[in-house]
């Protein structure tokens, strides 16, 4: 969690301030505040309770507009925990938008499944647990889109690298990692440094018409999850590990690919593939120098979407796999993983039914998420809902001991 | 005027009156749903609608959307920005409906939320829009060959005389059995509409309370959709209209849907 600080409290209370004086000069103020309460179901049934409150601030005139995207969570007997989601500014020219400051990014046609969609890196701090607009992390870049009628150019230029958020270190989602002794990290070379050669250019170029939406998109970036370099102690007389230091490092990754969504009758179907250029794996193999392997991988998916007796369904096949495999590597050459959904809205939109779900097909794990929402009253909305780990290992199999329920309470304003 | 034309004109006119009178009493069911269906209502228009639902106990819940439509000749296009209650705040809904009998609308809705554009099947045609007494069909523009009309009378109602058309869908399995229209003649505007459920009972009842008409057209601005077996009503107020301002194609884009109003 990123804590505190005197300098943060000024940002915010300054922004805020700044919102009110401007108020009456239109800004408008939306946002929400939110109670999350949950209880683990195994061991001493652990619980969280988190409070949150999520701000926008936006103005606009004829052709410029900016929005600032404060936000605070607190935890009980913990430090607030603030931050800015997004705070950017907008011209807007005849055929032409700009976009510059910290910007969430988001492209490609699949839900819960990030394969273009990598130009804003995520926030793992609960796992895939946060609501989507949570997930996703601002970075600081210049947007430019062109639009020509249904076509549209965009190209991202980020010259500040941001990477994935990881849970704490005590956090029961931090991901396993499976080493033969506790290592010792060595973060020296997690940092990329900032300077113009190390900044990251993506480009897309989507249209939407009548028979297909599609986007084609490229990508020169560092890999937001750090490759783990693995250096060995062994000592000479016998031969056997004394220590194992893991050194962060982030890569250099090339992207090309694609997304597409059209209708066929009562189907949306859609699919996303990307192609990955120099992603380091790690390795079992513990004689390999430095423990990772470069390697090239496809991401892509599959998926329609569909309405049965006033239930919408959504459901898509996802394979990642990795070319010109080696045994060595510890990621299965084919990753396989099924996405579920299923919902129905019931009292005239207030009541909501909802049962979402992540299927590993190569560990026969699962996270199953049911839901049920209810809005007392607009803009009021309670929500009930677990998060079942199904297996004991794989992507959603390693939090089999994280099962809960939580309440959400949520008011929008 | 002399003699001759006058004859003239007494005989064009005597000729023209049994075909005027036979003309008028010809209308079938189906052209005064075609002229319903062709009515002009200008080449663009843009407004503010607020949809107010009310359940039987009279609580009520509102919803307001500033919506563009725009007539590209072989097919419009309606742009709706959603900017009450707070929690759909900058949802935005975008449909292109197309003249060509047969073919699908296609839609899309912008969720700020996943700050994303999804296209969505245009295929449910019966669900209930926003939660209110309208489905997605009842607000758009139904095909006159989509249901067989039959003119069942000529009456008075609110003042208006108005042809009284029973509509059959084609469709067997479509949401209602069948519709009851008074249009006001002349005007080519549904006063009143009644919807039967598939058993054939008495589903709902659309009332228009107040239309008027801008620039050259006539615009339904207050109606009232009451749904008689649940006893809840929608009401729509349409204010603020424009009609043929020019608004530019750009407006129905997916960039629009994203920048919001």
């Amino acid at each position: 969690m990123r804590h505190l600080h005197g300098k943060t409290i000024s940002v915010v209370f300054i922004s805020l301030l700044f919102a009110t004086v401007l108020n009456a000069n239109s800004v408008d103020l939306s946002g929400y505040a939110r109670t999350y309460a949950g209880a683990l179901l195994r061991g001493d049934n652990d619980y969280i309770i988190q409070n949150t409150f999520n701000l926008n601030i936006e103005h606009s005139r004829d052709k410029v507009a900016f929005k600032a995207n404060p936000y605070i969570y607190h935890y009980p007997n913990l430090e607030l925990d603030i931050g800015l989601r997004e705070a950017y500014m907008d011209i807007y020219f005849n055929t032409v938008d700009i976009r510059i400051g910290k910007q969430q990014v988001i492209w490609g046609k699949a839900d819960g499944v990030f394969i273009t969609d990598i130009v804003s890196p995520k926030d793992l701090s609960e796992f895939l647990l946060r609501d989507f607009d949570e997930i996703r992390m601002g970075i600081t870049s210049v947007k430019l889109d062109y639009y020509l009628g249904d076509n549209t150019f965009e190209i991202v230029w980020a010259p500040i690298f941001t990477s994935t958020q990881m849970p704490d270190e005590n956090s029961i989602w931090r991901p396993e990692m499976d080493f033969p002794m506790a290592p010792v990290f060595d973060n020296s070379k997690k940092d990329v440094d900032m300077n113009i050669k190390n900044s990251e250019v993506f480009v897309k170029y989507s249209r939407i018409s009548s028979v297909i939406d599609f986007e084609i998109m490229g990508g020169y970036m560092w890999d937001d999850d750090p490759a783990m370099h693995i250096t060995k102690k062994i000592n000479p007389q016998n031969n056997q590990l004394t220590g194992i230091t893991v050194t962060p490092r982030h890569h250099r990754l090339g992207v090309g690919g694609g997304s597409f969504t059209s209708t066929v009758g009562p189907l949306v179907l859609r699919g996303e593939g990307a192609f990955y250029y120099g992603k380091y794996f790690n390795s079992e193999d513990m004689t390999l120098v430095d423990g990772v392997i470069e390697k090239n991988y496809i991401h892509y998916l599959a998926g329609v979407d569909f309405t049965v007796r006033d239930i919408h369904f959504s459901t898509q096949f996802v394979q990642q796999a990795i070319l010109d495999y080696d045994e060595q590597i510890k990621n299965d050459q084919f990753e396989n993983t099924i996405t579920a959904m299923a919902f129905r809205d019931f009292l005239r939109e207030t009541l909501r039914l909802e049962l979402f779900s992540y299927i590993g097909l190569n560990n026969y794990d699962a996270l199953v998420r049911p839901k049920i929402t209810y809005k007392l009253t607009d803009g009021f909305t309670l929500l009930l809902g677990a998060n079942l780990f199904v297996g004991s290992e794989g992507n959603f199999g390693q939090y089999d001991e994280n099962d809960m329920i939580y309440l959400k309470v949520r008011y929008d304003f | 005027m002399s003699i001759k034309k006058l004859n003239l004109v007494l005989m064009a006119i005597l000729i023209a009156l049994p075909s005027m009178i036979f003309s008028q009493e010809k209308l079938t069911g189906l052209q005064i749903i075609q002229k319903v269906y062709d009515r002009p209502t200008g080449k663009d228009q843009n407004g503010e609608l607020v949809m107010s639902l009310i359940n039987s106990r009279g609580n009520q819940r509102v919803r307001k959307i500033k919506q563009f439509v725009k007539d590209f000749g072989n097919m419009e296009k309606k742009i709706m920005f959603f900017t009450s209650p707070a929690d759909v705040n900058n949802t935005s809904f975008m449909n292109w409906s197309y003249n060509e009998k047969g073919k699908d609308d296609d839609q899309w809705i912008y969720l700020p939320a996943l700050k994303k554009v999804k296209r969505i099947s245009s295929d449910s045609k019966s669900d209930y829009f926003m939660g209110s007494d309208f489905t997605y069909d009842d607000l758009g523009d139904r095909h006159p060959a989509s249901d067989k009309h039959k003119l069942l009378r000529e009456e008075k109602f609110n003042g208006e005389d108005c042809y009284v058309i029973e509509s059959i869908p084609n469709e067997e399995e479509y949401m209602y059995s069948r519709t009851v229209t008074w249009i006001v003649k002349d005007k080519w505007i549904g006063q009143k509409k009644e919807f039967y459920d598939e058993d054939g009972e008495h589903l709902k009842t659309l009332s228009v309370k107040k239309y008027e008409k801008i620039k050259d057209y006539w615009i339904l601005l207050d109606s009232e959709m009451h749904n008689v077996q649940k006893d809840h009503t929608t009401k729509m107020e349409l204010s603020n209209v424009k009609v043929d301002t020019g608004i530019p194609a750009s407006k129905f884009t997916e960039r629009m849907m994203k920048r919001g109003i």
